[in-house]
């Protein structure tokens, strides 16, 4: 434990002084904190802007924040944000690349091993803050807006914050696993987010033919963990449960990420 | 005496070429070892080899009778090719990380900072250090873990002469305290002047091994300047000589076995020729290096 705690520390030693670090998760966690906060002001600006939209149905009575619903509906929408967390997961292993840090960090001391591990662990360090800073907002939000406090409700539906984590670092392990392959930082970013839509381009070809290999697809998993709870105001049917199987796609998914890594890393000459 | 570095047929290929072919070679304690070679001979990829950057095709080594692990790799000191450094870094938080990462105690940053005369500099951000600066980091860096063995390739490269004889002074200092210092130079004086031990390398095989003091033994070169039209034929009518050269107005005599400087003073005396400079030299390690060279 003192070791994992210790190879934290290195990573954080390089990303503390490093001023895109604090620009990109400032961004990140600021846009992640006001635009979840701001969902009812949303709702108002649609009624203002679209004369139909207030007559026919009033915004009050969408349950946007209430418990339990606020937890999914934040959850689903912050999980969209992810993209920046994992830019700057990219930009962190690849300027090891650019500066050959990397290379140094070898020579010090540091095992391969070693030295993925602190850039795994602070994925699951901006994982676990990016739980934490939705779970405050949607308990704080729900406190608010919630027209009764049921505390039954309050707590149902939290178990989507463990999917949530699971989807943020899920899909900065393949951010890092981009970045130790591609190992250049604007490629790797491209690539990053052209990701979802190469992935549905096959998904499309694929569908016709055997559509029930479609959820195994790597960012369809990652996709599958939070389902968009949005529709159920348009009286639709949603998943409002986790299912073992999106967890267990994703999990294996989260692993072989990190393995893949490892086993670049380690046959690599740096 | 103990061995630091031992190494048993070590062998790297990229593709088809074989950087190092076959490398075998013991380094100990207390050794200032200097490892020669021409561009691409194999000494940046061996010592990439030895700390844990460049995996092996075949062989092994083995630092302080140990299997090279990682943490073997902690007690030694390495700057490989360029220093390496977080740009964005000051100097002093940049050896902070290394102090990190070998887990030693950050006490000795101030120390090895003052020994390299950069205490002044080290709140500025890395990227704005001069070459020499760079160079001097690197080594303080190499130094934080006060280790018994310290690896330098091309400690100099790129720098201006007062760099070059600051870090040679450097050398000379640490390998007094008794360290054991392995150094890769393109730079054969400065491994002359500072090394005990020397390899040669030529693409990626080991040509030569053996003691510095061993250069320069065997016949004996003579310089002379007299002003004599035709010094030349007295200096070839010499029962001494072998052979004679010249050389910016000077002539070389190389002499032959059992002829030493003071005969062939005498003899040029007893000619009626008085030398203006008569002086035995001893063969240069350049020399040796580039016989060896082409030898091999």
């Amino acid at each position: 434990m003192t070791s994992l705690i210790h190879l934290l520390k290195i990573d954080l030693k390089k990303l503390t002084s490093y001023r895109t670090f604090w620009i990109v998760c400032g961004l990140y966690f600021i846009t992640l904190a006001f635009s979840t906060a701001s969902g009812m002001e949303f709702l108002k600006w649609l009624a203002r802007t679209f004369k139909n939209f207030g007559s026919e149905l009033n915004i009050n009575r969408i349950p946007l924040y209430h418990f339990p619903d606020v937890w999914l509906n934040l959850i689903y929408f912050s999980g969209l944000l992810k993209i920046v967390l994992a830019i700057m997961t990219v930009i962190s292993i690849t300027n090891e690349y650019t500066y050959r840090t990397l290379r140094q960090n070898v020579i010090d001391g540091l095992s391969r091993w070693e030295f993925l591990l602190s850039k795994i662990l602070t994925n699951v360090g901006l994982s676990l803050l990016s739980v934490l800073m939705v779970s405050v907002i949607a308990f704080v939000t729900g406190l608010i807006y919630s027209p009764e406090l049921n505390w039954r409700y309050v707590f149902s539906d939290m178990e989507f914050l463990v999917a949530y984590f699971l989807e943020i670092f899920a899909f900065l392990s393949y951010a890092l696993m981009l970045g130790v392959f591609v190992q250049r930082s604007g490629l790797t970013i491209i690539l990053l987010l052209l990701s979802h839509m190469l992935e549905a381009i096959v998904r499309e070809n694929v569908d016709n033919y055997v559509p029930q290999i479609i959820p195994f697809f790597p960012m369809e998993s990652i996709s599958n963990l939070v389902p968009m709870p949005y529709q159920r105001y348009a009286f639709q049917e949603i998943r409002d449960y986790l299912t073992f199987g999106s967890i267990a796609i994703a999990l294996g998914w989260t692993f072989l990420f990190n393995y893949f890594s490892y086993a670049k890393l380690k046959r690599a000459d740096i | 005496m103990e061995t630091v570095l031992s190494i048993t047929n070590l062998t790297k290929n990229f593709g088809r070429l074989k950087a190092v072919n076959n490398l075998n070679l013991q380094i100990k304690r207390g050794q200032v070892f200097g490892m020669l070679g021409p561009n691409g001979s194999g000494k940046t990829t061996t010592l990439g080899m030895l700390m844990g950057v460049v995996n092996p095709t075949s062989g092994d080594f083995s630092w302080f009778n140990e299997r090279p692990t990682n943490d073997v790799r902690k007690k030694i000191g390495a700057v490989l090719e360029h220093p390496i450094f977080y740009p964005y870094l000051s100097g002093l938080k940049n050896l902070e990380l290394n102090a990190m990462v070998k887990q030693c105690d950050p006490s000795n940053i101030a120390r090895v900072l003052e020994l390299v005369e950069l205490s002044e500099r080290k709140d500025d951000k890395y990227k704005t250090y001069s070459l020499g600066m760079k160079q001097r980091l690197a080594i303080a860096s190499a130094l934080l873990n006060n280790p018994t063995v310290l690896i330098l390739d091309e400690p100099t490269n790129g720098l201006d002469p007062m760099g070059i004889a600051e870090i040679r002074e450097l050398i000379k200092r640490i390998a007094d305290d008794g360290k054991t210092i392995i150094l890769a130079s393109h730079l054969l004086d400065e491994v002359q002047k500072v090394c005990t031990h020397f390899a040669v390398l030529k693409k990626g095989n080991l040509v030569h091994t053996g003691p510095v003091d061993d250069v320069g033994k065997g016949e004996e070169i003579v310089e002379v300047i007299a002003d004599v039209q035709n010094l030349n034929e007295y200096l070839l009518a010499f029962m001494g000589t072998t052979s004679v050269n010249r050389e910016n107005g000077s002539f070389q005599i190389t002499m032959r076995e059992g002829f030493k400087s003071k005969d062939l003073n005498k003899y040029l005396f007893e000619k009626g020729i008085i030398a203006s400079h008569l002086v035995t030299k001893k063969k240069s390690l350049e020399k040796q290096f580039l016989e060896i060279l082409s030898e091999a």
